[in-house]
């Protein structure tokens, strides 16, 4: 898989991103994903993403594009 | 404001080609190196529709011209991408917009993968478009930024596409050999 803009989030992303894949080709595609099996990967994860991302001055970066963007995400996560 | 649009097909399922996009910007590619990272930001599923909503962070590095280095003043890039997956209706949309520089250049590209209607357990179609609009008080650079990216995107594309179908191909390969081992191991056991 590819890799983390963090380094030090490397092992942890792709331990998660292995479970993702194994879900979303097992499980996912074939409409039986009744749990999210890779919660807890995930949230490793993203803790150590997180104080990446502040260190890097991304998180304000992206709070900006969440907020300007909330109208088009729900076109499209509507839009079936 | 310019558009970018590009099309194509991949000779395998809509399954295949869904799964190996999580996949595309892996070591299995070799084509597309402006893409250094990607992250994984959140991700849900719709629990009405089944939807998969993922965001991520695409992390890239490209050298720029002089002239352009001069006023972006900068080679790391980050772009936000949320993607939705139907698994019932089959399709794979992405949508995503560039986080630096959003107040000189504003990209926004739409990706979508859907099944062939022509043959579509085998064949997977792949339509792409980017808009494309350069802020400033002067038309001539405003041109000169667009033309440049309008150029660079066509560039990734082509090495996006040729990248891609190596994913694809490795997938395929690493899915057999483990569903040959599989086998092979269960027909050991009952042995």
């Amino acid at each position: 898989m590819s890799s983390s803009l963090a380094p030090e989030c490397s092992e942890v992303k792709e331990r998660y991103d292995q479970c993702f894949i194994k879900w979303y080709s097992e499980k996912y595609l074939r409409g039986e994903a009744k749990t999210d099996d890779c919660k807890k990967l995930f949230d490793i994860y993203k803790e150590c993403l997180s104080k990446a991302m502040k260190a890097k001055g991304i998180d304000t970066m992206l709070a900006e594009a969440r907020k300007n963007s909330k109208d088009l995400d729900m076109d499209i996560g509507q839009s079936r | 404001m310019k558009v970018f649009e590009s099309n194509c097909t991949f000779n395998y399922s809509w399954e295949d080609v869904s799964l190996a996009n999580w996949r595309k910007y892996c070591a299995w590619n070799t084509k597309s190196t402006h893409v250094i990272a990607v992250d994984t930001l959140s991700r849900s599923v719709d629990p009405e529709t089944g939807i998969l909503i993922t965001e991520r962070l695409i992390t890239c590095k490209q050298a720029a011209p002089r002239w352009l280095k001069a006023i972006f003043g900068t080679e790391e890039s980050y772009v936000r991408e949320i993607s939705y997956v139907d698994p019932v209706a089959k399709t794979v949309t992405m949508k995503s917009m560039n986080l630096t520089l959003n107040n000189l250049l504003n990209v926004q590209e739409t990706v979508q993968y859907v099944p062939d209607p022509e043959c579509p357990a085998k064949r997977t179609l792949f339509k792409q478009d980017a808009k494309i609009t350069a802020y400033g008080a002067f038309t001539r650079l405003r041109n000169a930024i667009e033309d440049f990216s309008v150029d660079r995107f066509h560039q990734n594309a082509i090495k996006g596409r040729e990248g891609f179908e190596a994913v694809l191909q490795m997938s395929q390969k690493a899915f057999k050999e483990l569903r040959e081992g599989t086998i092979q191991e269960a027909t050991m056991q009952t042995a």
